[in-house]
């Protein structure tokens, strides 16, 4: 295991096409990562994320669009300071990776930088979350993909 | 886990463990209960030399302890701080795994409507 990147992989029965608008859309990534997502997404792009509701423990995170690239490749930057260009060292690295497989699309994340920029703010999301209690962050989430799943059968 | 048990693993402790002898070094100390510069560069493709300061990176971030044994020092690993770095690693881990799976479900019930 490298101990300076996270590699996951993951099959999808879904196109390259479909997967490529849920991880890059900002109204999506709202629907599996962050509360709130501000970008556009495309190459260069700048916003940022927000995680937690409006108010004083919500914390907002930089993001930058460093490659997007229909239906291949989604890459971005986060967690640099926000008046500063994301650049490597100052930044965490998520990359997207889709390869048409079969009925469905092979998506690879690799997410990188920990080693340059060292822990601390990395784990902001997994802290956040940790101050929160699990079923007051997940359980409404758990509603609404009960309710996608009611609408399909 | 909490804020402060994070805090005290700083970016030294991240390289010392990303570097891939260094982790041989530590996988090799727990197997065989902790070793000696000589033992471990006689199971690593590497000269003692490079052992001992590997063996030093190891040392100031506390990742094994050191005890003198006549002219030779004997290091064993510091499981807890070990477990400290591992814990964080697997946190960040397990994060995207629950983020993939959803992306697995949006995308896969968005394919299926589009059938319908």
């Amino acid at each position: 295991m490298e101990f300076g990147t996270i590699e996951r992989e993951i099959f999808v029965e879904a196109s390259p096409e479909v997967v490529f608008e849920v991880v890059s859309s900002p109204s999506h990534l709202q629907q599996w990562w962050p509360d709130e997502a501000h970008y556009e997404p495309v190459a260069g792009s700048k916003g940022d994320i927000v995680f937690g509701q409006h108010g004083n423990d919500a914390a907002m995170v930089a993001f930058t669009v460093v490659e997007a690239r229909p239906p291949r490749t989604f890459s971005f930057r986060w967690t640099h300071p926000a008046e500063e260009p994301a650049v490597p060292g100052n930044s965490l690295f998520v990359t997207f990776d889709l390869t048409p497989s079969g009925n469905g699309t092979l998506l690879k994340m690799t997410e990188s930088g920990f080693r340059e920029m060292g822990w601390d703010i990395a784990l902001l999301e997994q802290q956040y979350n940790d101050h929160v209690t699990g079923w007051d962050y997940y359980l409404p989430r758990l509603v609404s993909y009960a309710a996608t799943a009611r609408v399909q059968q | 886990m909490t804020a402060a048990v994070l805090d005290r693993i700083d970016d030294d402790l991240w390289s010392a463990i990303g570097d891939p002898t260094r982790r041989r070094m530590v996988d090799l100390l727990l197997a065989d209960g902790g070793g000696t510069a000589t033992t471990l560069s006689d199971q690593l493709p590497v000269t003692q030399q490079a052992v001992a300061k590997h063996l030093a990176v190891l040392d100031r971030v506390a990742l094994v302890r050191v005890t003198p044994i006549g002219r030779e020092k004997r290091y064993r690993v510091d499981e807890a701080q070990l477990a400290r770095a591992v814990t964080q690693l697997t946190a960040v881990g397990s994060a995207w795994d629950a983020r993939l799976q959803r992306i697995k479900r949006i995308a896969e019930s968005i394919q299926q409507t589009k059938k319908h």
